[in-house]
């Protein structure tokens, strides 16, 4: 067989279908490579090899935008709705490289795992997205997973970060066993675990089981599994203490990627698979949505540290998610994607003013994380542009034009009304009213309040540049959301 | 399935299943570690009968060789060399004890309700003789990229452990 | 090509916020001197609208129409009509005005006139805007920076005062977010089209009546009607003097703008319901804000208070429906506009000598400050409705065309009108009369700068005194065209 035909037939196997998620592993192992020949001075070249990579898979999706292909034996698919979430964790990775090459160094983690793992997880996450078959599927899961599980107890010297290493992990196993019950019994009732044949068995009348308990119990705890990743509530316990005790760039990263994941995973498995038990799967998010909004809003009025408030207003995001989850049909599985995108804006932005700051000097730990509320008063004094930064992301966070956040939560809630939940839609918007509190009690202190406790910020130009980005795709989410809007209504169109 | 088919089913399938289900409840209960991880491997015994009895023999083997006879017999070791926690006990339970044995019953509870309302389509074929032969093809043909896939899993998580058990220098 | 005036007019001050934001902060002067031009090009331009407005038709001038979020039928649609043509040359007026009336800012200069020339594009766009969510997004765009301007520029009690400000104007915001969906989704095909929907009125009177409530509700506050005025005299007091006048002369005219522009079109039965309901509510905050105001010390505070009285003559012609109530009610926003944020100013000239705006605390000030004084006296007789000036047709109006709707009310409001012109006398004759006082002996008379901002206020109130056909003949056709399709008529 020469070269080409060897090309061809590759090809013809749906090999495309696994291009980016190829190149994004294989980037991860160069990294690894590459850190053994690194001497220590040199170790500053690590987030430009995994950027590199990033950039390199994003160019594959971008060369295959257009194509669609079936590929390790129909287990991922890759169409429209596959691209776009690969350029959501590419994005997202890309921006927590950045923003890591300064704070993985201040903070002495600057190893060739920690890329390594970064760019594991993001294969992980691509393969969540495009699996259409749900062992691939999990494995996809378990790769971000693991990533995770490490990347957050990566300080190992920190208590907290150990904690919060732990609980993720036990939580985290916990929940994929339920997951792996879920699949087995879907297994058995349908005999396959692609999720053709769940659409083909579950969709059609004469399935003994297309609305029997087992299917009930079946997508019970695979939602289970999911609403983990998710962040929703009841399954959340592990969220403020994660998020808390991991690295702040990891932080970044988790709330970003992993929610991402799991939203594309729900809507391949749920929107377009199951539809048919849709009835039933909303009655029951319907619930998760307006537990998951109210607590994450509510817990975080309270919080004195930011990355826990932060955790917790994830936690009230991934209920919005719910509400457009809920909403279902074209319309507000479309609505996810718009959030997901201004979300990993909005989100990687505040995370990463918060790895950028740090206690200036005077103070028994100067140079440490700055990450009391309390820190952030004055900062628009000292620091005008993080100020200023910070302010953006807190207004879009909080839902008020003209930025992403507020068109994405617009999009959700007119498709919660589109479908009907009313109700939905108004507990929703309540909820972003109470959120206003506590994002706006951040731009209060930094305006308003002299500085108590002296803060500096990073220069690092990286840092900077992903800032930059994460403030220009916020407010052009914002004043001109109509192209990415169609870009995820035709995302979708694509896997319905 | 339902209770007569249950009670129709072989005592050693009963008898294996019970102990799996005791055993591993030892392994999170027993208050010494070192009972703990025995009973682990007590577990992973009487699982691997179970599927000797489902006729999974290569499932059977590979969980008593992984299971047993890498991952415990580890554990051990890590009990042994580490100082004074063979004979420590250690409470396994807090206040939490009784909601969460209640909230297992319900799950059971629903699950076996499930199970139970529910009859299995059963297998066409016989049950096959030569089991790791098929699986092997299987997975170096149908399921080669996604077995490919599983080593990425395994790296990642190779990457973290080697990371996290490495020795910390302190400077 | 047609000169796109109104988008002009919104965006320039926009522009200018963005040069201003990459200027060097050292620069105070040039910071200033760039703000002033292109607020003053975005006011020359709304001259240039209302020169060029064709007053004999109601329709909307000057329309721009585009495409902006397709997938849910969003316009960037603008354009101006009797209703709207008026506030808009008030809101460029007063900012204008406002810009040179805050070169006293000293404490971080930049920001604050970046953030003023953001919110004068947000305002303008308000009062342009056509389509629900563009109507929605300069109505939200606007909390921001005025949470801003108040928190950090304000008095001793900023942060409370802006972050209250804050979150009023944001509960209400949310209700008319809430009615603008469900508008949307009970309309096919779905429209933000405030003009297509005022032109259909497509709603059943059942659901009429909840949207007219969410959306009052949004309006109320801003406006504000009792009983959800409690932020406004806290707002007013602590903001910065422009702001002040900003708040008064502009914000409170949205919520009754959003009523002749959204609910009355739109849903004209539940207003023809809500009517009763709406003029009992003016009454309310004519005569309890009129007495509150005159239980004030702060003469601030007493400003802030009469506002609240002086938008209860708005809400009366409202309610009223008839041609003439109406026009009132419209020249009454006007009117207010300029008469407050006059007072406004002249409250903070005052506080910037003696820094305290206790009213017992002056006394025989006319000898002093003789200009002031007179300028002082102009805006309290404009604002107590002295006829000759221009709160007192628009009051009259508004009484003459309500009296045969509501007879009760009107004899009840007409008390409001005794206590106004009792607190503001009096608060006159505490200030001005009397011996004068050592402290204020050496006092400066109102400067250069100071003059410019107030002077063509009071030149404007008396015209509009003796001439009010200069403003009124802008809106009759399309108020009476409103008031008809109303009353079914």
């Amino acid at each position: 067989m020469n070269e080409y035909a060897l090309g061809q037939g590759l090809w013809e196997m749906g090999f495309a279908a696994a291009v980016p998620f190829t190149l994004v592993a294989l980037s991860a192992m160069a990294v690894l490579l590459a850190d053994l020949w690194l001497l220590p001075s040199q170790k500053r070249a690590l987030p430009w090899a995994a950027l590199a990579g990033v950039l390199l898979s994003a160019a594959s999706v971008a060369f295959l935008w257009n194509e669609e292909a079936t590929g390790f034996g129909g287990a991922i698919r890759l169409d429209r709705f596959s691209a776009f979430f690969a350029m959501v964790f590419l994005l997202g990775t890309g921006l927590v490289v950045l923003l890591s090459s300064a704070y993985a160094r201040r903070e002495g983690v600057e190893r060739g795992e920690y890329y390594a793992l970064l760019l594991f997880g993001t294969s992980g996450a691509m393969l969540m997205a495009s699996a259409v078959e749900l062992v691939t599927f999990f494995l996809g899961l378990e790769i971000l997973s693991v990533s995770l599980y490490v990347l957050s107890g990566f300080f190992r010297q920190r208590p907290a970060s150990a904690e919060a290493a732990a609980k993720y992990f036990i939580l985290g196993a916990f929940a994929s066993a339920f997951l792996l019950y879920g699949i087995a019994l879907f297994y058995g009732a349908s005999g396959s675990t692609t999720y053709a044949a769940l659409r083909e068995s579950f969709g059609s009348a004469a399935f003994p089981y297309s609305h029997g308990l087992l299917a009930l119990a079946a997508s019970g705890l695979l939602l289970i599994g999911l609403a983990f990743k998710l962040g929703a509530v009841p399954f959340h316990m592990w969220v403020p203490d994660t998020y808390e005790g991991a690295p702040t760039t990891i932080t970044a990263y988790m709330s970003v990627v992993s929610k991402a994941a799991a939203a594309a995973a729900f809507i391949r498995v749920f929107g377009a698979s199951l539809s048919s038990l849709q009835q039933d799967t909303s009655a029951v998010l319907w619930v998760l949505a307006v537990v998951t909004m109210t607590l994450g809003n509510v817990v975080a009025i309270a919080q004195t540290n930011i990355k826990r408030m932060l955790a917790y207003s994830s936690i009230a995001h991934a209920g919005y998610l719910l509400v457009a989850l809920t909403a279902a049909g074209e319309a507000g599985y479309s609505s996810v994607l718009f959030y997901v995108l201004a979300y990993v804006f909005m989100t990687l932005g505040a995370f990463g003013v918060v790895s950028l700051v740090r206690k200036g000097e005077g103070g028994a730990d100067a140079g440490a994380e700055a990450l009391d509320i309390s820190h952030y008063s004055g900062l628009a004094g000292r620091h005008g542009l993080l100020a200023a930064a910070m302010a953006v992301f807190m207004v879009s966070l909080s839902g008020i034009p003209p930025t992403a956040g507020f068109f994405a939560k617009f999009y959700v809630f007119s498709a919660a009304v589109r479908a009907g939940e009313v109700g939905l839609a108004i507990i929703g918007v309540l909820n972003s009213l109470v959120s206003v509190y506590f994002y706006m009690r951040i731009v209060f202190l930094m305006y308003m309040k002299e500085e108590t406790v002296p803060v500096r910020g990073s220069r690092s130009r990286a840092g900077w540049v992903a800032l930059a980005a994460c403030v220009l795709g916020t407010l052009l989410l914002g004043v001109l959301p109509s192209s990415f809007a169609r870009l995820a209504t035709e995302s979708i169109a694509s896997i319905f | 399935m339902n209770w007569s088919e249950l009670l129709s089913a072989p005592l050693a399938f009963k008898m294996l299943a019970a102990a799996a289900v005791v055993f591993a409840i030892g392994a999170v209960a027993l208050k010494n570690v070192f009972h703990c991880a025995l009973s682990l491997a007590a577990m992973f015994f009487a699982l691997s009968g179970v599927f000797v009895l489902l006729d999974a023999d290569f499932l059977a083997v590979v969980q008593i060789l992984v299971y047993v006879g890498a991952i415990v017999v580890l554990m051990i070791f890590a009990i042994v060399l580490t100082e004074r926690i063979t004979s420590a006990s250690v409470r396994q339970t807090n206040y939490l004890v009784i909601p969460g044995v209640l909230l297992c019953i319900a799950l059971l509870a629903g699950l076996v309700s499930v199970i139970r309302a529910s009859s299995w389509p059963s297998l066409e074929s016989g049950p096959q003789q030569d089991t790791i032969k098929i699986i092997g093809r299987q997975l170096l043909s149908t399921h080669v990229e996604a077995f490919e896939v599983a080593s990425v899993l395994l790296l990642a998580a190779l990457v973290g452990a080697v990371f996290l058990g490495k020795e910390i220098t302190r400077k | 090509m047609e000169l796109p005036v109104l988008s002009l007019v919104t965006f320039i001050p926009l522009v200018g916020a963005i040069v201003v934001l990459l200027m060097s902060s050292e620069n105070e002067k040039a910071v200033k001197a760039t703000s002033t031009v292109f607020s003053g090009i975005s006011f020359v331009f709304s001259v240039v609208l209302m020169v060029a407005y064709n007053r004999a038709i109601p329709d909307f001038q000057f329309v721009e129409r585009a495409s902006w979020i397709p997938q849910i039928n969003v316009w960037y649609y603008v354009g101006v009509d009797g209703i709207s043509i008026t506030m808009v040359f008030l809101t460029a007026l007063l900012s204008f005005m406002s810009v040179i009336g805050s070169f006293g800012i000293k404490d971080r200069v930049k920001q604050y006139f970046a953030l003023f020339l953001l919110l004068q594009t947000a305002m303008t766009g308000v009062f342009v805007a056509l389509d629900f969510f563009l109507f929605y997004v300069f109505w939200e765009a606007m909390l921001v920076p005025m949470y801003f301007l108040i928190g950090i520029w304000g008095g001793p009690r900023r942060e409370y005062a802006a972050i209250k400000f804050f979150l009023y104007t944001l509960l209400g915001s949310v209700a008319i977010l809430l009615a603008i969906l469900a508008m949307y989704f009970s309309t096919t095909p779905h429209t933000f089209d405030i003009v297509e929907l005022g032109k259909t009125h497509p709603f059943a009177p059942g659901l009429q009546m909840i949207l007219f409530l969410a959306l009052f509700l949004g309006f109320a506050i801003k406006v504000p009607v009792f009983p959800f005025h409690t932020w406004l005299p806290d707002a007013h007091v602590e903001a910065p003097t422009a702001i002040s006048v900003i708040l008064a002369g502009v914000l409170l005219k949205m919520g009754t703008y959003g009523i002749f522009r959204i609910s009355y079109p739109i849903l004209p039965d539940a207003a023809r319901d809500f009517a009763p309901f709406l003029a009992v509510l003016a009454v309310i905050n004519i005569v309890y804000g009129a007495l509150v105001a005159m239980g004030q010390k702060d003469l601030k505070k007493l400003v802030a208070y009469s506002s609240v009285s002086h938008m209860g003559y708005v809400l009366l012609g409202l309610a009223a429906m008839t041609p003439t109530a109406m026009n009132g009610a419209m020249l009454q926003m006007f009117a207010h506009g300029i008469i407050t944020g006059s007072l406004f100013l002249l409250v903070g000239v005052i506080y910037d000598r003696a820094h305290h705006r206790d009213i017992d605390g002056f006394g025989g000030l006319a000898v002093q400050l003789p200009i002031y004084t007179g300028i002082m006296s102009l805006a309290c007789f404009a604002s107590l409705g002295l006829p000759g000036l221009a709160g007192f047709i628009a009051e009259f109006m508004t009484f003459v065309g309500a009296f045969p709707v509501f007879k009760t009310i009107v004899m009840i409001s007409a008390v409001g009108i005794v206590i106004t012109a009792g607190y503001f006398l009096w608060t006159l004759q505490r200030m001005f009369l009397g011996k004068p006082q050592e402290k204020y002996a050496g006092f400066p008379d109102l400067s250069a700068r100071e003059l410019v901002t107030l002077v063509p206020l009071q030149v404007l109130t008396v015209f509009i005194g003796v001439y009010p056909w200069l403003i009124i003949d802008f809106m009759n056709s399309s108020m009476e065209s409103l008031s008809h399709f109303l009353r079914g008529v």
